[in-house]
This record gives structure tokens, C-alpha cells and sequence, in this order.
């Protein structure tokens, strides 16, 4: 069956699929925990039996029983050398039971395995896993493909591309929606048919998981978009476990009450999941008697997806801007990260830019010194980590943009295709194979045309290629090439002649670079402003800029308004409705508070910016430094301590004012030592004990103690109880603190107890750690426990009879 | 038996909880104030840290042969020793072994920021590290659940680590070496600590759904 006749036949009919077949293998005999498809291959006038039941009941197709003929899954019963002559002979076994009376279709499945970057299965390789079982099933004779019960976008794009890339044949793509509407990995059903019907899919749909009721909806929400027919093989209700087996709620009656349904919701091809049988089949060739199936007749859109996002471009769509920030030009630490193959700028850029209203992101990273098509697919697999925004693939190397479209979950932009001769003729047929959208750029090999009537040509021209490899209009989106005005000042009218012309004339979206036009000018962003004012009351569809410019960002949202594009001005109000008016501020005046006040304040406040001047500026008024320390900076810290026992404060704030604490003690001790002779500091030894590895806990505490006017002496983790008694005598500690996480070495603090005892040391021991409590510190012989930074502080004056 | 084969996540999407964040350190909803440059701040540090995770995890299912009142057996020789565990795996057919990380980075990020004297920073990417790798669990438990619901099944509401009631953290290294730890990057000590830190093993069962 080629795809023209399968396009034809559902045109005219509702094809009708099979229904389960591992159940009804079961059913005649098929041992539990087998591999079915070894199984089949020995036992096949069994699976002749079920199938030829399933065409009697109604069935024009049946699936070849090779659900897990793939290599990843034959691997787990040791067959994966075996691959292609299973599902050769799994394919003619099925082809013997339909005879003329009906189709097989290669049935391909999930690896059990995620894809990278997701899961640990490099793409490749899972493309050539389904390649190896798709020459199989092309060698058994199959009709056509079904990829079926995929969770994830990822893999469906990968065994997809291995079909297209062994056959011409028609391929459907069936995945997995739970009752939320998404797949396990997030996608929804739009996203789904656009990305699928973009890649070449020849019909799209769902399978599994839920009943006819919440595969009705996914089925509805993809019917306004699809170019190609639509298949749904639905659950006999819903699952539950009954004596150890997988049993389903819904008769077959009520299953085929819902058959009319699925035809007006615009079902081409539908069959049953988990749960059916022949019977189920027949209700559903009983009940489509009589109708045709809904015509297809998709809603005119462009639009692009990321694996889990579909953002729509258009006339009747908020101007979408595409985020610029992710290139290298004039980013020096960018240009770093990017040879060093981090990734913290290029996370910082893309959530930044989605926060300020960017609707798609580009990515270029383009530079010397670097293997840009690596660096390009390498970052295009973070950000469809990190972001769920669709992507702008912005390279001039064809090699570059294959490479990033083949891995990217989704239907990318690419920018850009011009009329140069050379990378016409390349990236045509590449967009076409990944079903990508693309800016046309109006330049070709003689440069760029000053005057838009000869850029109108050149858009006529690389249109006119695209039609041959199945482009549509709204498939492109023409950039209207800003020029510098400093440099000519009509440069910026021409362009906006072919904004509008694509508007009106042309019938496409369109897309400018704004900051070009203000090239070489003063305050550039007001002429960046303006003129995007102006492309959007030509028509404009896309910009493509930085949108932490919020002067741009507001002048977007309104220009949405006042064209009718932000439906009911619902964005614009979330957007600036939800900012505070502008109030005067009511911040007390520092100004009017002392120098010792706002001393204590910045402590208070854990201001360690400030903190050092403000204490040089006391001493300068003629304070003494023991005034600025007892009145100051103690009380200060007193405060917060009883903020933090109120709960008022938390740990963050509670360390912040220690470390501003830390800060103007250090910068005031030296004069200290000057003038008078203060108390000597007690010390303490701090360790987390023998075994154990965790040290954050206790390296607090050292702070807080420190802060404290504590001498620490921290010997880190992992120190046996000889360490720390050792340490602790020569020391001359009047205190030592351990540390301890988990219960397996929580016993080292005994040891410690024992040995400070057995060796005569009179320090006393402190214990804190997640697992320990005060019961364990008395059961030890320790002297107190501390829950927590602060309390251990306050022991530790305690023990050391400060309190 | 292994009813199927390890499945590995190198990139979990989970953003922690901020409210479980803020509730580590010790923020009382009702009680602590802060205006609103420390909020924006504190949101910024949590974003942050957020970054500098790299959350990875992964799961196997293995049938459960025996089960006794106070130990379960499952994969052949392999057993759990807690009165605990075979009460949370009462009503079980499998037991399902996860473990989570978010990697060293960040783990090495915090031990900087605290030795230089940014340990109110420290101690926010601490928090939303621990937070984020038991995010990664639940998000996995989510995950779980929704591949065990075509079979009408589902996890136990709750799961348990080694290292809490009678159960012996010792039964660490026998997970860590069932779930190839050492792929995500794990390591095991000799006292059955796992590092990076700021990584969780746990366990549940896979019951039917009534």
C-alpha cells in the first residue's frame, strides 16, 4: 500500500484496526513471562487464529505481532541478534493470516529505554534499534507502519525517521496520553499531531493507557490542526489488578457506543487497546456502518513546538518575539562557557528571556574556535531540558542546522534560508525531511536588494523552491532585512514596504532583527521601539530581539492591544495589571539614624557590603572600638539571636547577620587588642567523627561559633576519636563539638566520650547531627546536644559558663 | 527477577518546591518577615541553585518471591530485613528501588560558599539541593505511577530509605550495586554514605489498584 492509495482509502472509509493480542494469545495458551514474539514465531497458527478472528470481526488491519521486536527489548530475553528474522518472520506469519482480506502493519514500539538528553539512549542508536526491526518487517512483506504506545516525543521522532529513512511506505504514529491529556513526558496532543505531521507522518494518533471517554478529547484536540487522518485504539475502560491480572471495566457494547463519537470528532483509522477482542472489533464495524469519515480540513497556522509547547505565529496571533540573547557576538564569557562546554550563561539567558515574554528562543553559537555543529546540538539538548519554549535554529552552515533539527523534540525554526544558490539547494530538502518552518531571507548570491520591490522577487523565487519540497505559506516567515537608517535612511521604509506586502499581498508572516536599524545612533533603543511600533501596523508577526528591554516588551503588549491580537487584553492586564502602582516610597530615611544605629542595622539586616564603612565612619566620629563592639555590634547580634528564637528569622538571615557580624569584628579587632584587654576567647574543637562524610551541618556551627566570639578549631570530617582527643589537649579546648548524619556513625561520638574520659580530658563534649538528640547525648556521657547552629551557640556559652 | 530492565533519567525536569525550600531552612509562614529586596534575593539564590543541579535518577522493578513478617525476598537472593519494610510491602507484588542525585557541582558550590564566607548563600543552595533530589523521587514516583496504571497498578503512598527505622543502612550498598549507582555517578563509602551528598535511595511496592 503506498502512501496515495492510503491517503485514498481514508478518505473514503474508516479503516478499522485490530484489538489487543497479547491477551488473546494468553488466551490459547501462551505462557506468562515468555517473550511473545520467540513465542509466536514457534506457535504461529496460533496468532493465525486471533488474527483471522479479528479481520472476521471487522478488522481491515491487523499489527504485526512485533510490539517488542525491537532490539532494546529482544536484548532482555537474549534475542537481540535475532532481530531481523523475527520480525521477517513475524510479518509473514500475519501477511498468512490476512491473505487478501486485509493489511499488516509493522508494529513498532517503545525500546524501554528514554532517549537522550531525557534518558541514557543516545539518539542514534535508538534510531538504528527501530532501523534493524523496520528492514525485518520490510523483508516480511509488511503494508505499512504503526509506531505505537510511545511516551515520549523523543523516541516516536526517532523510530519515525528510522521508517522514512528504510521505505516510502505510510507510517502512522500512535502515542500514549494519560487522562491529564499529556504523555508521560509532557507532550500534548497539539504539539503531537504538529510535530509528527510535520516529520512525514501519514496519520497521527493515540493508543492505550485511557478509555474511549479521555481519548475522545485527545482525538478532539488534534482534529483542528490535522493535515493527516487521525487513529484511535482506546482501552476497554480502565484498568484494574483482579487475582494478579490486568482486567478492564468496559463491555463491548458500551466500547461501541462511543464509535459514532470518534467519527464526528474526525477518527480516520480505529481499533481497540488493552483490554478488547474480535468482539469489541465487531461492535465497532457494526457501528460505522453508514458513515463517512470528517473531511480534513486544518486550520491555516503557522506555528512551531518544543517537546511539551506549541506557540502560534500569525495575523491573528500576539506578535511572538524570539529571544536573541543566546549568541556569542560581543558575550566574552559566553564565548568561554561555550569552548568549555558549560552551560550556566546559556541557562541564565534562556530563563531570563522567557520571563520577560520571550515566546521562542534562538540559538547561535556560531564563533572560531569551536566545532559549532557539536556545540549547536549539544545546546539545543539543554535547553529542551531546561526551557519548554520552541527553539530558532540560527546557523549558515546546512551541516549545523541538520545536525541540531534531527535531535531537537519538536518543530523548530530555521534561521534562515536565503536565495543563495548553494544553500538553497541544501536546506530546502533538510527542512522539508524534519518539517521544519523557516525564515525566508530576501538576499541572494548578489547581496542584498536596496529597494523592496526587488526583494519581493526574490521571495516569489525561493517560495516558488520551497512549494517542490511540500512548503507551504504558512510555513514560512519572510524576514523583512533591516538595514542601518544611519547609513540610509529609506533603509527602514523599504523594509517596512515588505512587511506589508507580506502582509497583504503575499499572505505571509514576517519577522525582523530589530536592532540593525539603529546601528551607529545615540539612545538606540528609542529608535529599536519605534520602529517596531511601526513594523507591527504593517503587519508584522515575529521580531526577533532582546526582551529585557522593557520599553520594547510594553510597546509589544500594547501594539497586541490596539491590533486586536491580545483577545480581550487579557495579557496586557496580567502583564501590567499585576505591577504596583507607583507609590511613593516610605523607607525610613537612613540619613536621619545615628552611626551606632545603623551599626546595629546592618547587622541586624546581615549587611556585610556596608558594615566596614559604617564602623570606619564611627571610629572617625570618635568612638572607641569596645563602644562600637558593646553597644553595637553585641546588642546587634543579640537581636537577631532572639529573631531567630521567635522564628521570625530564618537560617539564611540568621547566617547573613553573623556574617556581617564576622565582618565589623574583624575589621574592629585589631583595635581592640589596643585598647584594652578583653576576655580570652574559649576554643573549641569541632569535627564530624570517623566514617562520616557530611560537613555542612558542622561548618555552620563552626560560623555561628566563630561569630560568636568562639576560637574554632575545625579538623573536618572523617577524624577518628583519637584525632579529636589528641587535638583538643594540644589545643588547650575547653570544649569539643561533634558531628554525626547517619546512624552508622553516630556510635564514633561514644568513642570520642570514652576516650576524652579514658585520657583524663576535662573538655566538655557537644553532639548535634540529623540523627542524634538529646537522649543519645546523655546515653553517651556527652555534656548537651544542640539542634541546630544557633542553639549550639547557645550551649557552647553555656559549657563554657558564659551564659 | 528484574521484571524489566534499569530505566535511567540523566535530565529529571523538577523544580523543588520553593515553600519546602524555605520550610528547611527553618521559614515559618506565619512568623518569619523579610521585605521584599531580601525576597527578591532569595529568589534569585534559589534560582541559582536550581542551575547548578543536575538531576539524574534512576529505577528497576523486581518481583517479590517471599514476603514474611518481619523480611522480603525478591531477585533471586536478595533480602530486606525489616519488620518495616515487609509492613510497607504487605499488599506488594513488586518492589520497585529508586535512587536520585542532583550531582556534585552544586555539592561542591555549597562547601565553596560556606569556607568563603557566603554561608547564608550555602545554606539556601543546601536546602534547595536536598529539596530538588527528593523532588526527583517524587517526580519519579509520579512517573512510575502513571507506566503502572495501564496495568491497573500503582506504588505504595509511601516509600522508605535505608537508614531509617529498622531498616539498616547498610542496605544502601545492596541497592547501590542492584541500580548500578556508579552510572549516575555515585559512590558508595564504607559506612554506606553515598556521595555526592545530596543523593536518596528509596524503596516502595507496586500493588493493584483496588
Amino acid at each position: 500500500m503506498n502512501k496515495l492509495e492510503f491517503r485514498k482509502y481514508l478518505k473514503e472509509n474508516i479503516m478499522v484496526l485490530d484489538g489487543a493480542t497479547g491477551t488473546e494469545l494468553q488466551k490459547r495458551g501462551m505462557p506468562s513471562g515468555v517473550c511473545p514474539e520467540k513465542w509466536v514465531s514457534e506457535n504461529p497458527e496460533v496468532l493465525i487464529n486471533v488474527q483471522r478472528e479479528y479481520i472476521k470481526a471487522g478488522s481491515k488491519v491487523v499489527y504485526s505481532c512485533t510490539f517488542g521486536g525491537n532490539g532494546g527489548k529482544l536484548s532482555e530475553f537474549g534475542l537481540g541478534h535475532e532481530v531481523f528474522e523475527i520480525n521477517k518472520k513475524l510479518a509473514q506469519i500475519s501477511k498468512e493470516a490476512v491473505l487478501d482480506n486485509g493489511f499488516v502493519a509493522g508494529d513498532i514500539a517503545p525500546t524501554g529505554h528514554f532517549i537522550a538528553p531525557f534518558g541514557n539512549m543516545p539518539f542514534e542508536k535508538a534510531v538504528d534499534i527501530f532501523k534493524e526491526q523496520v528492514k525485518g518487517l520490510l523483508a516480511g512483506g509488511v503494508d505499512f507502519f504503526v509506531i505505537e504506545t510511545m511516551v515520549d516525543i523523543q523516541e516516536a521522532r526517532a523510530a519515525l525517521l528510522a521508517v522514512k529513512e528504510c521505505c516510502d511506505l505510510p507510517v502512522c504514529v500512535s502515542m500514549t496520553f494519560d487522562e491529564s491529556g499529556r504523555t508521560l513526558t509532557g507532550t500534548d496532543p497539539v504539539t503531537a499531531i504538529i510535530t509528527f505531521q510535520s516529520l512525514g507522518a501519514d496519520a497521527v494518533g493515540c493508543n492505550c493507557s485511557t478509555g474511549p471517554e479521555d481519548m475522545l478529547k485527545v482525538i478532539k484536540a488534534m482534529k483542528p490542526y490535522a493535515k493527516v487522518p487521525l487513529l484511535a485504539k482506546p482501552n476497554a475502560g480502565l484498568p484494574r489488578l483482579i487475582d494478579g491480572k490486568t482486567c478492564f471495566d468496559m463491555g463491548e457494547d458500551e466500547f461501541g457506543s462511543y464509535v459514532k463519537e470518534f467519527i464526528d470528532a474526525g477518527v480516520n483509522l480505529l481499533g481497540g487497546c488493552c483490554g478488547t477482542s474480535p468482539l469489541y472489533i465487531e461492535q465497532i464495524k457494526n457501528n460505522i456502518k453508514g458513515f463517512k469519515p470528517k473531511a480534513i480540513e486544518p486550520k491555516i497556522i503557522s506555528c512551531v513546538t518544543s517537546s511539551r509547547k506549541t506557540v502560534y505565529i500569525g495575523a491573528n496571533e500576539p506578535v511572538a518575539v524570539v529571544g536573541e540573547r543566546i549568541n556569542p557576538t560581543g558575550k566574552k564569557k559566553l564565548q568561554e562557557e561555550l569552548k568549555e562546554g558549560k552551560t550556566s550563561q546559556i541557562r541564565t539567558f534562556a530563563n531570563e528571556q522567557i520571563e520577560k515574554g520571550a515566546a521562542i528562543l534562538d540559538v547561535n553559537v556560531g564563533m572560531p574556535g569551536i566545532d559549532e555543529k557539536e556545540t549547536m546540538v549539544n545546546t539545543v539538548q539543554f535547553l529542551t531540558t531546561t526551557v519548554d519554549a520552541p527553539l530558532c535554529l540560527d546557523s549558515s552552515s546546512p551541516e549545523v542546522l541538520e545536525g541540531a533539527l534531527r535531535i531537537y523534540p519538536g518543530r523548530a525554526l530555521i534561521n534562515s534560508i536565503s536565495a543563495e544558490k548553494t544553500k538553497l539547494e541544501k536546506l530546502l530538502p533538510i527542512a522539508s525531511k524534519y518539517g521544519a518552518m523557516f525564515i525566508l531571507l530576501p538576499l541572494n548570491d548578489e547581496g542584498v536588494p536596496q529597494r523592496a520591490e526587488d526583494r519581493f522577487k526574490i521571495i516569489e523565487d525561493v517560495y516558488e523552491e520551497a512549494v517542490k519540497y511540500g512548503f507551504s505559506k504558512e510555513d514560512i516567515v519572510v524576514d523583512g532585512l533591516v538595514m542601518t537608517v544611519s547609513s540610509d535612511q529609506n533603509a527602514a521604509i523599504e523594509t517596512l514596504k515588505v512587511i506589508k506586502w507580506c502582509s497583504d499581498i503575499f499572505k505571509t508572516g514576517s519577522i525582523v532583527g530589530l536592532s540593525n536599524v539603529s546601528f551607529g545612533l545615540p539612545e538606540r533603543s528609542w529608535v529599536n521601539t519605534a520602529f517596531l511600533a511601526m513594523a507591527i501596523g504593517n503587519g508584522l508577526t515575529m521580531a526577533i530581539s532582546n526582551p529585557s528591554s522593557e520599553i520594547l516588551m510594553s510597546i509589544k503588549m500594547a501594539s497586541d492591544v490596539l491590533t486586536g491580537k491580545d483577545k480581550n487584553s487579557i495579557k496586557y492586564i496580567e502583564h501590567f495589571g499585576a505591577k504596583k502602582s507607583d507609590k511613593p516610597a516610605t523607607v525610613k530615611n537612613v540619613i536621619e539614624l545615628s552611626t551606632e544605629e545603623r551599626i546595629y542595622d546592618a547587622v541586624v539586616k546581615g549587611d556585610t557590603e556596608n558594615i566596614k564603612n559604617l564602623i570606619d565612619t564611627g571610629l572617625k566620629e570618635g568612638r572607641e572600638a569596645s563602644f562600637i563592639v558593646d553597644k553595637c555590634l553585641i546588642p546587634a547580634i543579640t537581636r537577631v539571636g532572639d529573631l531567630y528564637d521567635k522564628k521570625e528569622y530564618f537560617l539564611p538571615q540568621l547566617i547573613q547577620s553573623a556574617e556581617a557580624m564576622k565582618e565589623g569584628f574583624n575589621f574592629v579587632e585589631p583595635l581592640l587588642l589596643k585598647e584594652d584587654t578583653r576576655e580570652e576567647k574559649v576554643r573549641i574543637v569541632l569535627a564530624t567523627v570517623k566514617g562520616d562524610i557530611h560537613d555542612i551541618g558542622k561548618n555552620i556551627v563552626g560560623l555561628m561559633l566563630k561569630n560568636y566570639g568562639f576560637d574554632v578549631v575545625d579538623l573536618g570530617k572523617d577524624v577518628s576519636a583519637q584525632e579529636i582527643v589528641k587535638n583538643a589537649r594540644e589545643k588547650n579546648a575547653r570544649i569539643i563539638g561533634l558531628s554525626a548524619l547517619m546512624t552508622t556513625t553516630m556510635i564514633e561520638m561514644k568513642e570520642v566520650v570514652k576516650v576524652a574520659k579514658k585520657e583524663g580530658l576535662d573538655a566538655k563534649i557537644m553532639i548535634g547531627g540529623a540523627v542524634v538528640d538529646s537522649a543519645y547525648a546523655k546515653e553517651i556521657g556527652a555534656d548537651g546536644y544542640s539542634e541546630d547552629a544557633y542553639s549550639a551557640v547557645k550551649l557552647a556559652n553555656k559549657l563554657a559558663g558564659r551564659a | 527477577m528484574c521484571v524489566s530492565t534499569l530505566k535511567f533519567f540523566e535530565n529529571i525536569p523538577v523544580v523543588p518546591d520553593k515553600n519546602m525550600v524555605l520550610t528547611r531552612l527553618g521559614y515559618k509562614k506565619t512568623k518569619t518577615v523579610f521585605d521584599d529586596t531580601y525576597r527578591v534575593k532569595l529568589d534569585e539564590q534559589i534560582k541559582q541553585g536550581i542551575g547548578l543541579c543536575n538531576t539524574k535518577a534512576v529505577f528497576g522493578r523486581y518481583k517479590i518471591e517471599e514476603w514474611q513478617n518481619d523480611a522480603i525476598s525478591f531477585s533471586k537472593d536478595k533480602v530486606f530485613k525489616s519488620e518495616s519494610v515487609a509492613k510497607l510491602l504487605k499488599n506488594s507484588l513488586e518492589v520497585v528501588l529508586m535512587a536520585s542525585t542532583v550531582g556534585k557541582n552544586i555539592t561542591e558550590i555549597i562547601s565553596d560558599e560556606i569556607k568563603n564566607g557566603n554561608a547564608s548563600f550555602g545554606v539556601v543552595l543546601d536546602s534547595v539541593a536536598s529539596q530538588t533530589a527528593d523532588g526527583a523521587l517524587d517526580w519519579m514516583v509520579d512517573f512510575i505511577n502513571k507506566l503502572l496504571r495501564r496495568e491497573g497498578k500503582k506504588l505504595t503512598s509511601k516509600r522508605y530509605s535505608p537508614g531509617y527505622g529498622d531498616f539498616p543502612l547498610l542496605n544502601q550498598k545492596e541497592i547501590y550495586n542492584i541500580l548500578n549507582l556508579n552510572k549516575l555517578d555515585i559512590e558508595i563509602t564504607d559506612r554506606y554514605m553515598l556521595v555526592p551528598e545530596k543523593s536518596v535511595i528509596a524503596i516502595a511496592g507496586i500493588e493493584g489498584i483496588e
